[in-house]
């Protein structure tokens, strides 16, 4: 059996694995939760959307600013993303494709940076994990809505996603910063 | 997934959580257990993957499949927990890995391979099923993991191959796995 077959064969097989169950039902525990501090566990995930994640950014951008205040100048942690100058003549729809994609191009920026500096940071911790995680799943949850039919989606969830992505890109600065000792030059993707 | 169900869960029924519950308890913890590899920890980010599918529920548009949205959540929950274990413990290198178990070959059937999988390194693991069995691509995965794409490639390449040499040791037919699996 050539190489290739006993893959796909192998493949075939993890596909085919059955689902599995856990010993205990997670759902009495969760039935409780939610039945008994509904309000609470909203008001505490709104907490961390409201304050967590502004709060690790907040510090995040004092660090930032603290870093190459004092060792380097540095291009701005955050960019805005400024639609493309249209002309009178140009239509609606060029106006729309056009900005779609200066956003994806800028969302493309800012992963490959992300990732490209994700070796080199160090761990996030603490607030700053939760904050991170927090945009991960919301940018995840853009990334469920992209995958929509092409009719269905709009600029406005490209624009989301690059909104995420440069509070990501703020988090994981200050720890690149911090494991690079502050006088790393910032690739690209932050300083469009 | 029936939209009156979705509706009554929006409303914040808890018998159409429970609905929703059983019907993706099973995909979802089969997905944690496969990122992390331990049962309990599995069940953990079942139960929290779940609490935050609850809590964003009306966030939820409908344009998409919602067993996708879900999955994202789900995946996000075991990967940042798998993070966090990686940092506790450091030594999960695939070089370094042992194997002192008996040959497997002998019980080549879906238990064999749950077991040779559990016997991988969670991030190896966690890769190789994503791209395999989830189908994600190794930019998506460089994405998920925070490595890059040749990690991916790399990790999926090695696992596969050290998943091969669990199952057959002396490079025994594979097919037998599907037949039983199946």
């Amino acid at each position: 059996m050539s190489d290739r077959n006993r893959e796909l064969n192998l493949v075939d097989a993890l596909r085919a694995l059955p689902l599995q169950a856990p010993e205990r039902s997670a759902w009495p525990e969760l039935a409780a939760k939610l039945r008994d501090t509904k309000i609470g566990e909203v008001q505490k995930h709104e907490r961390v959307r409201r304050f967590v994640v502004p709060a690790a950014l907040a510090a995040a951008l004092a660090g930032v600013f603290i870093l190459t205040y004092r060792v380097t100048p540095a291009p701005p942690a955050t960019a805005t993303i400024a639609p493309p100058a249209a002309s009178s003549s140009m239509n609606s729809v060029n106006v729309d494709s056009a900005r779609l994609a200066v956003l994806q191009q800028r969302s493309q920026d800012l992963e490959r940076w992300l990732r490209a500096t994700g070796e080199a940071a160090m761990p996030l911790q603490g607030q700053d994990l939760v904050a991170a995680t927090e945009i991960e799943n919301l940018i995840g949850l853009v990334d469920v809505e992209l995958a929509a039919p092409q009719e269905m989606r709009d600029a406005g969830l490209w624009q989301r996603r690059v909104a995420l992505l440069e509070d990501l890109s703020v988090l994981r600065y200050s720890n690149y910063q911090l494991a690079a000792g502050g006088g790393h030059v910032l690739a690209a993707g932050l300083t469009n | 997934m029936p939209q009156s169900l979705l509706a009554r869960a929006c409303a914040g029924e808890l018998g159409a959580f429970e609905q929703i519950y059983r019907r993706f308890e099973r995909p979802v913890y089969t997905l944690a257990l496969r990122i992390l590899g331990e049962p309990e920890a599995a069940r953990d980010a079942l139960h929290d993957a779940m609490l935050k599918v609850f809590q964003r529920i009306n966030t939820f548009r409908g344009e998409s499949p919602f067993w996708g949205w879900l999955r994202q959540i789900a995946l996000n929950e075991a990967l940042m927990r798998l993070r966090q274990h990686d940092r506790a413990e450091t030594s999960d290198e695939l070089d370094a890995f042992v194997d002192e178990a008996p040959g497997p070959s002998v019980h080549a059937d879906a238990t064999t391979l749950e077991r040779a999988l559990a016997r991988l390194p969670a991030q190896t693991r966690s890769v190789l099923w994503l791209y395999h069995v989830e189908g994600y691509s190794h930019p998506e995965i460089a994405a998920l993991v925070g490595k890059t794409v040749s990690f991916s490639k790399s990790q999926v390449a090695r696992g596969t191959q050290r998943l091969r040499e669990i199952i057959e040791p002396t490079a025994g037919p594979v097919s037998c796995l599907i037949a039983i699996a199946n």
